[in-house]
């Protein structure tokens, strides 16, 4: 019983910060069809501008999260006016978006390397390698912190979005952008501020990963699928299932490492991905999502 | 009219000045390609190699060249994939017509490569390639410049356990996890007591039982692989290392970050081993992700900065104390041994060129096999002189210990060279 309820602690904890690294995902796709493939990048500059703060100044890494989200809010911002806002109205927006995303991801990971080396980094704050130690049981703080700053991150956006006017107008636009626009929202601005959100949230979550994680300017690859099969089971757009998924295949993966080998905790994430496809497209949530509700 | 002669003047001033200097034609440049992953799992140790190559070839131009030619370094990024390893360097050959090549970086791009150049005739130096199914191929063209092959880094650990730890003080169960790599695997192998078998064909290349960790008196008590790439359960590995009671953990990454992810888990967990032994984790980084967790934690090396070898470069003598302040004055920062083996590949062909008098690349592999161990290649790992399946002969693996908070400290073999430390030991916990 100890071992599942350990095991389920640890799948928990990193889901918590998985949430977060795939919500600004979701949240992009939702409201404008990109799917950002960029995102870990960006999740990737996030955990640089924490790791000089917290390197040159002695900044905490959490402490460091809300200059890292402005960064890279304006980051998205400059992305979204060169790559994403020219062919917004095009009826193949979304298969073209895929290949700037892309481009977008490289020119991110190239400019990373050249200003920052390929050099792993990772902040190592105290808690970072502290644990709460309860009999057999152990929790680790530096998981714990970062999966609770994820989720009220998380839990403010969702509040953000339900009950403000802009929130209101995202969550239109993401049901529907003719309708919305008839209502009176305006598109391109919407388009633009869900975008600037979506990578303020990769900003969060590059703060929380530089002490989770080593990290270095190509580590993004690796967890692209990750993410993808995150918010494909959650159901694309949907924040909720973003979080659902990234909590349930953690603790799956944990399971599965523990049953049968870390090699096939890997694997789950990419079993799920495929599953999903093939058996329920639209993922958990996926027709009656959290921004669509 | 003036202006126009003036100018027409100065032009062909310049134009005969610069034919009176003129730069190296094509074929005064010796041509050396390298592909190396400076992006993708191995950028770490990439992004280094490239380094060594560079300042190697430097200084030799700076001491005139080879052969009174200077030395053009052509380097592409491979984004650790082996596939394109084998493109870059095809084209090294068949279109830049370069005339030798330097090895690239792990044993998973060296293995397929090794085939490539043999067929092109090329002679294959090589930096990183530790298996000993690169060996065995039957390749004559192929040389390594480190101590030995993967799966013998065990023999060294079982030498030092038995020479360094009293007999009753001895770790008696051991832990071993590791990547699902190449070169990982192959020191598993050795530790272990596999059979190590060519993944071509599935013939034996070596059967290595009972292993290094039975022949050190330790029983295995926990052995678990994880994925070559996105692995993030380290915690969950770690804490099932600790219920183990292993009193010696040997973690085998196939990289520096891996190292780092593992050691912060088991300090994350309190893993209280008696030894821990990681395959790597020299590099300055690995101490700037684990602070004074890195304390007491061995790893065996190539190169150490301490290391009184003398070698030549360019003609001239070329201590590891020269490379220690060439390549800090270069880069900023001091080196480690990404550095150096690399430079000790350089250092290697320039002298079977100097030694054959050409770029012949069957008279290089010639001379370099006809190296002994009384008139070796010198570098700054130290000597070569190889066997005939072109692994180092009696050179073994420096073991190294992280003490306090920052230094890393050669302790084993202890009649290698002065300046070995005592082994800290048993560790003192997290």
């Amino acid at each position: 019983m100890a071992d599942i309820i350990q095991l389920t602690i640890l799948g928990l904890a990193l889901g918590g910060v998985f949430a977060l690294m795939g919500s600004g995902l979701s949240l992009v796709f939702g409201v404008m069809r990109v799917v950002n493939l960029a995102h870990p990048a960006l999740i990737i500059a996030g955990a640089y501008a924490t790791y000089w703060g917290w390197r040159l100044l002695g900044v905490d890494p959490v402490l460091m999260m809300p200059f890292s989200a402005a960064l890279l809010a304006v980051v998205g911002i400059v992305i979204y006016k060169v790559f994403f806002e020219k062919d917004a109205a095009s009826a193949k927006y979304s298969d073209l978006t895929v290949l700037m995303a892309f481009a977008v991801a490289m020119i991110v990971e190239g400019a990373l390397g050249g200003m920052f080396t390929n050099t792993q980094r990772v902040t190592s704050p105290s808690y970072a390698t502290e644990a709460i130690f309860i009999g057999e049981i152990f929790i680790p703080k530096g998981q714990l912190i970062a999966g609770i700053i994820s989720m009220t991150i998380i839990g403010s956006l969702g509040l953000f979005l339900k009950f403000s006017r802009t929130g209101y107008a995202i969550r239109a636009t993401t049901q529907n952008r003719e309708a919305a626009e008839l209502l009176g929202v305006n598109l391109r601005f919407i388009a633009l501020l869900s975008f600037a959100i979506g990578i303020a949230l990769a900003g969060c979550a590059g703060s929380l990963v530089s002490f989770v994680f080593n990290f270095f300017p190509a580590k993004h690859w690796e967890w692209i699928a990750i993410m993808m099969s995150l918010v494909v089971l959650g159901g694309m757009g949907s924040i909720l299932g973003t979080v659902v998924g990234a909590l349930l295949l953690s603790v799956l993966a944990s399971y599965v490492g523990a049953a049968a080998g870390a090699t096939w905790s890997t694997m789950v994430f990419f079993v799920a991905l495929f599953l999903v496809l093939l058996v329920r497209p639209q993922g958990l949530f996926g027709d009656k999502s959290e921004l669509a509700s | 009219m003036h202006m126009k002669t003036l100018l027409l003047s100065t032009a062909l001033a310049a134009s005969m000045a610069t034919g009176a200097v003129a730069p190296a034609t094509a074929d005064d440049v010796l041509r050396i390609g390298a592909s190396l992953p400076i992006t993708g799992n191995f950028s770490i140790n990439g992004l280094k190699h490239k380094q060594g190559y560079e300042l190697c070839v430097s200084i030799i131009n700076e001491r005139g060249g080879i052969h009174g030619r200077e030395v053009e370094l052509i380097v592409s990024d491979n984004r650790s994939d082996p596939a394109t390893a084998i493109a870059q360097y095809e084209r090294f050959i068949n279109v830049d017509g370069v005339e030798a090549v330097f090895g690239t970086f792990s044993s998973k791009l060296s293995f397929p490569l090794a085939n490539v150049l043999a067929r092109n005739g090329m002679l294959h130096p090589l930096p990183a390639g530790g298996a000993l199914r690169i060996y065995r191929q039957g390749h004559d063209n192929i040389f390594y410049f480190q101590p030995n092959a993967a799966e013998y880094v065990g023999a060294t650990l079982e030498g030092l356990i038995e020479d360094l730890i009293p007999e009753g003080e001895r770790p008696q169960s051991a832990a071993v996890v590791h990547a699902d790599d190449f070169f990982a695997n192959a020191v598993s192998d050795g530790l272990l007591g596999n059979e190590v078998r060519n993944p071509s064909d599935g013939s034996l290349v070596e059967n290595m039982a009972p292993g290094f960790i039975a022949s050190a008196g330790m029983e295995l008590v926990y052995t678990e692989t994880w994925p070559e790439e996105g692995f993030n359960d380290w915690l969950r590995l770690a804490n099932s290392i600790k219920r183990s009671g292993a009193q010696m953990i040997i973690a085998l990454t196939s990289s520096a970050e891996e190292a780092t992810q593992i050691t912060r888990a088991l300090e994350t967990v309190q893993a209280d081993p008696r030894l821990i032994y990681l395959s790597q984790g020299t590099q300055a980084e690995f101490h700037e992700g684990v602070g004074a967790a890195s304390d007491g934690i061995i790893i065996h090396t190539s190169w150490h900065e301490d290391a009184p070898f003398d070698s030549v470069l360019g003609g001239q003598p070329f201590t590891n104390g020269d490379f220690v302040d060439a390549f800090s004055a270069a880069y900023g920062h001091a080196p480690d041994e990404d550095s150096a083996i690399p430079f000790a590949v350089c250092q290697g062909v320039e002298q079977a060129m100097l030694g054959t008098g050409g770029t012949d690349n069957a008279a290089m592999g010639e001379w370099l096999g006809a190296r002994t161990q009384d008139d070796p290649v010198e570098t700054v790992l130290g000597s070569f002189s190889w066997d005939e399946t072109g692994l180092p002969e009696n050179k073994p693996f420096l073991m190294t210990q992280w003490q306090n908070d920052g230094e890393l400290n050669f302790i084993y073999p202890t009649d290698a060279f002065d300046g070995v430390a005592d082994m800290q030991f048993p560790r003192s916990g997290f």
